[in-house]
């Protein structure tokens, strides 16, 4: 299978279009052409270069070209089809050249796309960061796998935390649009979490399918999880040892988010929204319903500053009375990127130092950035630097779901709160850097406070 | 290693007690639900733990968790105690604690006595423990009717065959490597005899292994035997070995009488 042809209808051109046709000679003497206006008559695409992407796929992207009835909007069909052929995943570059038909008919057109797919085997070493860790990632891909945009991953993560794991992710896009798609993935993941004294692995499969809608896009994810954990010491407080053993958590979880961010990590403008619900307990031994939710507001002032206002918060309940939510479901607070001015999950509930995380909480933070002073590498380098200034405040606590009253007041009346000045460096699309002054102002008993220099990297913050 | 080298398995962080404290009230021994859960090698160490801790007179409290083999501060290992900041899991060690605590049953034992108990300790753990682990995991029908359903019933469908067969494995794996796994359940039965034909000659008609006073000795033997006596397994084959030897049962019957009285607790 070479290339790809396709034929307009044979029917003639519908009555009325052809008012002024445009001939060679003329288009010698006039120097504005009028591609509104031109019309066109496409007669044969060529798609060239296609080894193993399907037909059916190439087909239902060009065909609409066959309908353009003038050059401009023959462009932009074209255009459009390269796009969303890329964005499916199907070749790597395309390149349209347009052309008047061979056989010289009057206003007849010939497509030629030359695509150039994905190497079948792909792969490379990476280096990312999760929150205050690195990891070199090796990764094998095999894009357009069976030809329908479809992609094939193998991972194997080591990180500096003695974290380390493999998974493989294989994602296929519905009806032709990059933005729906399933998803699966098996995994296996080492991680340890020295702030609460244990370790712990995981293994599962998960199966997610996005979709977009008219407000955002929404995630629906089914996750089967076996998670071992581990006391990481002889020091580990006996409430975490406790907690040890095998669980099998099988979940349902919906997220909703809308991005309007240009930017994920120094957004100048827009907002975030997210939100999610997970119910565990389809199966397995641990039950519980969490809701998660995110909103970030940006927006941009005189003097290249930016004022930025984030919340969070969520809330976690146990559906089986005789059991309490482990230690790796519940939710955590402090640290470098999000409450800042506290050690990494330093607030909250306590036992010999180890965090023990609790049911719900609330975060909420406002920046202003602004450029560096004196703006050195001014639109080089020095635009990834911003100084910022903030203020941060949230609360961590378990709920009594008998008196919601008295444990949302509890939630409100013993906060934390510290505010800073620092700088962030974003780093790629995906993470950032922080180095901050921080001083807290309201720490609670069992806390621990970081004051001063504070030092952070990390994907996600607040 | 000695026995007080063992004593300090674990400390809790935060306060650093010293371990010439009087024994708390509040001293606490893990293991896994007798009815439904605990398998027979796990048994007749957690018995042998509780009956030396009688046999001291201490006080102390069982609970049962589905968890405590991951609890365990020397990883897998039942039964542990918890006294005040410290953890113990195992016998010796406990044994080693319980004297760093001031508690002995054997102190003013002749040496050359002490060092006899603890070759015949040693044969304990030997052959009653390896045969113990080879009856219950490598015996296909006790493991698969008895052993592996107990093992896995607190876990939800798939970990409930995983983690037996994880542990079967590892349990072949460690047999292997020293060399029970290629026996056969006759010689099994037979190392089983000679042991028992060992106690039964040092017992005779006494009271205790050494003397009218229980040692660290008895609490095991008893731990081991009475498991075995007790626990009604397909086949019968070490119940039916132990009670060729009557005077090893009736000691089975006097320590029970004397410690447990008030049934298990």
């Amino acid at each position: 299978m070479g290339s790809l042809h396709a034929k307009a209808p044979a029917d003639p051109q519908p009555k009325g279009v052809k008012t002024s046709t445009v001939t060679a000679d003329k288009k010698k003497e006039e120097v504005y052409v009028n591609f509104d206006k031109l019309p066109v008559r496409v007669q044969r695409v060529v798609v060239d270069g296609l080894t193993r992407t399907k037909d059916d796929i190439i087909i239902k992207e060009i065909k609409p070209l066959l309908s353009a009835k003038t050059f401009d909007e023959l462009v932009q069909l074209s255009y459009g089809a390269k796009v969303k052929m890329e964005r499916l995943g199907l070749f790597k570059n395309v390149v349209i050249a347009i052309d008047v038909s061979k056989d010289k008919r009057e206003n007849g057109y010939e497509v030629l796309f030359e695509v150039q797919e994905f190497r079948r085997v792909d792969g490379g070493i990476y280096t990312s960061i999760s929150n205050n860790d690195g990891s070199l990632d090796f990764q094998v891909k095999m894009p357009n796998m069976v030809g329908r945009g479809e992609q094939f991953r193998l991972d194997y993560t080591v990180g500096t935390k003695k974290t380390h794991g493999y998974s493989a992710y294989f994602k296929k896009p519905l009806n032709n649009n990059p933005d729906m798609f399933i998803g699966s993935t098996a995994y296996q993941f080492h991680g340890e979490y020295p702030w609460s004294g244990y370790k712990q692995t995981d293994r599962g499969i998960a199966f997610d399918l996005t979709f977009p809608t008219l407000f955002g896009s929404h995630n629906l994810q089914w996750e089967g999880v076996w998670r071992d954990l581990k006391p990481l010491s002889r020091e580990t407080s006996f409430s975490v040892r406790e907690q040890a053993g095998h669980s099998l958590k099988s979940s349902l979880k919906h997220t909703f988010s809308i991005d309007k961010r240009d930017d994920p990590i120094l957004p100048t403008t827009g907002f975030l929204w997210q939100t999610s619900q997970e119910y565990a307990g389809l199966g397995g031994n641990v039950e519980y319903a969490k809701q998660d939710g995110t909103f970030q507001w940006n927006t941009s002032l005189p003097l290249d500053t930016i004022f930025q206002l984030s919340l969070a918060g969520g809330i976690m309940r146990t559906l089986d009375p005789r059991a309490s939510i482990s230690i790796s479901d519940k939710f955590f607070l402090g640290g470098p990127l999000t409450l800042r001015g506290f050690s990494m999950r330093g607030c909250g509930p306590h036992s010999h130092d180890n965090a023990l995380g609790a049911e719900s909480y609330w975060l909420a933070a406002a920046h202003i950035y602004s450029p560096l002073p004196f703006r050195p590498g001014k639109g080089r380098f020095g635009d990834l630097f911003k100084t910022h200034f903030f203020i941060n405040a949230g609360n961590l606590g378990n709920m009594d779901f008998s008196n919601l009253s008295k444990s949302f007041q509890y939630l409100a009346t013993t906060l934390r709160w510290s505010y800073g000045a620092g700088i962030v460096l974003c780093m790629g699309r995906n993470a950032r850097l922080e180095l901050n002054y921080v001083v807290p102002m309201r720490i609670q008993k069992g806390d621990k406070a970081n004051s001063g220099l504070q030092f952070g990297i990390g994907i996600q913050f607040l | 290693m000695s026995l007080t080298e063992y004593a300090i398995q674990a400390t809790l962080g935060g306060k650093k007690e010293t371990a010439n404290e009087p024994w708390p009230d509040d001293v606490i021994l893990y293991q896994q639900y007798q009815v439904e859960q605990i398998t027979l090698p796990d048994y007749a160490q957690c018995l042998a733990v509780e009956t030396f801790l009688h046999m001291c007179g201490l006080k102390f409290r069982v609970e049962q968790r589905t968890n405590a083999e991951e609890m365990s501060p020397s990883g897998r290992k039942v039964p542990f105690i918890q006294v005040g900041p410290y953890l113990v899991s195992e016998f010796e060690p406990v044994v080693g604690f319980v004297n760093t605590k001031g508690f002995y049953l054997t102190k003013d034992m002749p040496d050359t006595e002490r060092s006899e108990m603890r070759a015949y300790m040693s044969m304990i753990e030997n052959i009653m423990g390896n045969a113990e682990l080879y009856l219950a995991w490598l015996n296909t029908d006790i493991a698969n009717e008895v052993t592996k359903p107990r093992y896995g019933c607190s876990y939800p469908w798939p970990l409930n065959w995983i983690l037996p067969w994880r542990k079967q494995r590892d349990i072949r794996a460690k047999l292997k490597a020293n060399e029970w796994a290629v026996k056969s359940l006759e010689e099994v039965c037979e190392e089983v005899k000679i042991c028992c034909q060992a106690l039964s000659e040092r017992l005779e008609k006494k009271q205790f292994f050494f003397g009218d006073h229980p040692t660290e000795l008895d609490a095991l033997v008893f731990g081991h035997l009475y498991t075995i006596v007790t626990t009604i397994l397909p086949g019968g084959h070490f119940t039916a070995v132990v009670q060729e030897f009557p005077n090893l049962a009736q000691f089975c019957k006097r320590i029970e009488d004397k410690y447990f009285k008030l049934g298990f607790d």
